[in-house]
């Protein structure tokens, strides 16, 4: 009973913090229809700021939220400089975004060194259940998680703003001659996701440590639970699609080594997106 | 009737004017840069010795690599994250072969291997993703993907591949029929074998691209929709051109395992799969000479300025490339090459 538990756990938190760092770019992607490969770049300088900043003495809490209007702010700066110019052009923006994440990558490495970081457990301590237990830092980020898709959640689908951005993703036309302001509807959706990735990458820095790679392979991650999951169920289909990704990779490290259950559940991601495409709760 | 009508056209047409146009055709701005660029890559171990001459193989290897991705992006319109996957196989391929087979057909036998095993992987994927009409964003994934498990493979699996510590390959010797065999341990004999598989990958690439094949290609590129319309079956036709692009990688794997004598997991990793991007996208992906001087110019200034100022060079390679993206879409040896023609148009 105790290993149904503590596995039940262990695949929720994989689930919940692959849906935290993945949300950022399932925003921009379902959204404004670009594939931000810069996204890891995000997560990492989410992490370093965060390091930064606790390093110099300022709260936890305090420091994630900075961490989160930082790197929102490089998004805003990237969007108006470049990515604004190609929304017409989605791969276009998948190759800048890419040059990016080669930037911004390095501009880490001059910054901070390429040595790895590590930030202190702001909440030291397990919650235990009988023999099972979750760190009890690791529960408060799945909470997040959880709180930042519902929010997500009520913003788009009960919300005046959430209509008038789905209503552009629909009809960019109709929504533009019902008064839309969709050049700025568009920056917001890319600035949002890039500070929920800077949110994420602030959040998970405790957990793992810091280096200037570190995004690359939750970007495949990511990507592999967004697509997955569904373009056009944001919420549901990041977290089917996180679910899928993190909790298959937990189930399969039980029975192999964890590098290697992570390959397994890529290529099995691989059989998803050839046999169905769109995703599992996405529509055409 | 009108076969003769064309006949007499030609035996009417003066024949220094005939020979003019064909010049012209031969002596594009294209053909003369790889012109140039192949005697002096001949020439280069005449005028200098010692490390050039031993680093410089590496880098045309690179170059081939660079090649199969124009082949893909610049020909058929889709891009690869996941070359150096390719490039990785066909090093491993001929690692792991010279360890288990010991005779002396044994490099060629590795050859093969790579060749092959590139091939298949390429093939079988392909074929399975585009027979879906897997396109775009979602084949970058997919190549993605394809590099990270090679790289993961690469590092777990210890036995076969020596896992993070890499794995060291001595330069090979090749037996040739008649008893001769040729041996790789001298520089100078590495780099002329490089030199000549080079030569015929472009040589290769070229005749590809003037093929009939190499024109479907292009249509895919233009709008694979009204190819297949046209009746061509443009996901064997896509999948044939990932297949040529794995094995040539492969290939070219191979012979940088021999040559550099020590092969890591880091090749088939995402970061040098990327890189070949930015070579290709810097140096012009409508051209296989834009890919092949972008991957050895780059590679030599990396060379050099990665001893001098390491992060500031990768970052100016960053901002080149997003550059590049921006404003040359050509890159920059494709635009170079469109000068002619553009002056050419200003004259006319």
């Amino acid at each position: 009973m105790e290993r149904i538990i503590s596995l039940g756990l262990e695949i929720g938190s994989a689930t919940l913090i692959l849906a935290l760092v993945s949300m950022g770019l399932a925003l921009i992607f379902g959204l404004v229809r670009v594939i931000n490969m810069g996204h890891g770049a995000m997560l990492a300088l989410g992490a370093y700021l965060a390091w930064t900043l606790t390093g110099n003495g300022v709260p936890f809490p305090l420091a994630v939220v900075l961490a989160t209007v930082g790197v929102g702010l490089v998004g805003l700066v990237f969007e108006v400089l470049v990515i604004r110019h190609f929304y017409e052009h989605p791969f276009e923006t998948l190759l800048i975004s890419w040059g990016f994440y080669l930037v911004v990558t390095e501009l880490i490495k001059i910054i901070w060194g390429s040595t790895l970081k590590n930030i202190r457990n702001p909440i030291p301590g397990t919650f235990s259940i009988g023999e099972a237990g979750i760190g009890r830092y690791e529960a408060v980020v799945c909470l997040v998680s959880l709180v930042l898709l519902l929010g997500t959640g009520f913003v788009l689908y009960r919300t005046s703003v959430g209509l008038k951005v789905r209503a552009m993703i629909q009809n960019r036309e109709m929504a533009l001659m019902l008064g839309v302001n969709a050049p700025r509807m568009y920056r917001s959706v890319f600035v949002a996701g890039a500070a929920m990735a800077g949110l994420a990458g602030a959040l998970i820095a405790p957990m793992f440590s810091i280096e200037p790679d570190m995004g690359t392979l939750w970007l495949v991650r990511s990507f592999f639970a967004v697509i997955v999951g569904g373009l056009g169920a944001i919420v549901g289909g990041t977290l089917v699609g996180s679910a899928l990704i993190g909790g298959g990779t937990v189930l399969f490290a039980l029975v192999s080594k964890q590098v290697f259950a992570q390959t397994v559940v890529f290529a099995l991601a691989v059989l998803a997106l050839r046999f169905r495409p769109v995703g599992l709760l996405g529509r055409r | 009737m009108r076969e003769a009508t064309i006949s007499t056209d030609v035996e009417t047409r003066p024949p220094r004017q005939e020979m003019r146009q064909r010049l012209a055709r031969w002596a594009s701005a294209e053909n003369l840069l790889a012109a140039i660029l192949f005697v002096v890559l001949f020439y280069v171990p005449y005028l200098v010795a010692g490390y050039t001459v031993y680093i410089l193989p590496q880098y045309m290897l690179f170059g081939v690599l660079a090649m199969t991705l124009c082949l893909l992006w610049g020909l058929g319109g889709m891009v690869s994250f996941g070359q150096g996957a390719f490039f990785a196989i066909g090093a491993y391929a001929l690692g792991i072969t010279l360890q288990r087979v010991e005779t002396q057909a044994s490099p060629w036998l590795g050859l093969l291997v790579a060749l092959a095993l590139g091939a298949a992987v390429a093939g079988v994927i392909g074929y399975f993703l585009f027979s879906a009409d897997v396109r775009d964003a979602y084949f970058v994934l997919v190549t993605l993907a394809i590099s990270t498990i090679v790289y993961v493979i690469a590092n777990s699996q210890s036995d076969l591949t020596g896992g993070f510590n890499g794995m060291f390959i001595e330069r090979v010797t090749f037996a040739v029929p008649g008893g001769v065999s040729l041996s790789m341990a001298s520089d100078l004999a590495m780099y002329y074998t490089v030199f000549a598989f080079t030569l015929l990958a472009y040589l290769g690439f070229r005749l590809l691209q003037a093929s009939s094949f190499g024109r479907v290609l292009v249509g895919i590129r233009e709008n694979e929709d009204r190819t297949r319309a046209l009746g061509y079956n443009t996901a064997l036709y896509k999948t044939l051109a990932f297949a040529i692009s794995g094995g040539v990688a492969a290939l070219a794997g191979a012979l940088y395992a021999t040559d550099a004598g020590f092969v890591s997991p880091s090749l088939g990793g995402v970061l040098f799969s990327t890189s070949v991007v930015v070579w290709v996208a810097v140096g012009g992906r409508d051209y296989f000479v834009g890919g092949l001087i972008g991957a050895i110019a780059i590679s030599m200034l990396s060379n050099k300025l990665n001893s001098l100022i390491p992060e500031f060079w990768q970052l100016l390679l960053g901002v080149l490339f997003v550059l590049v993206i921006v404003f040359f879409r050509r890159g920059l040896i494709g635009s170079l090459l469109l000068v002619p023609q553009y002056l050419r148009g200003r004259r006319g």
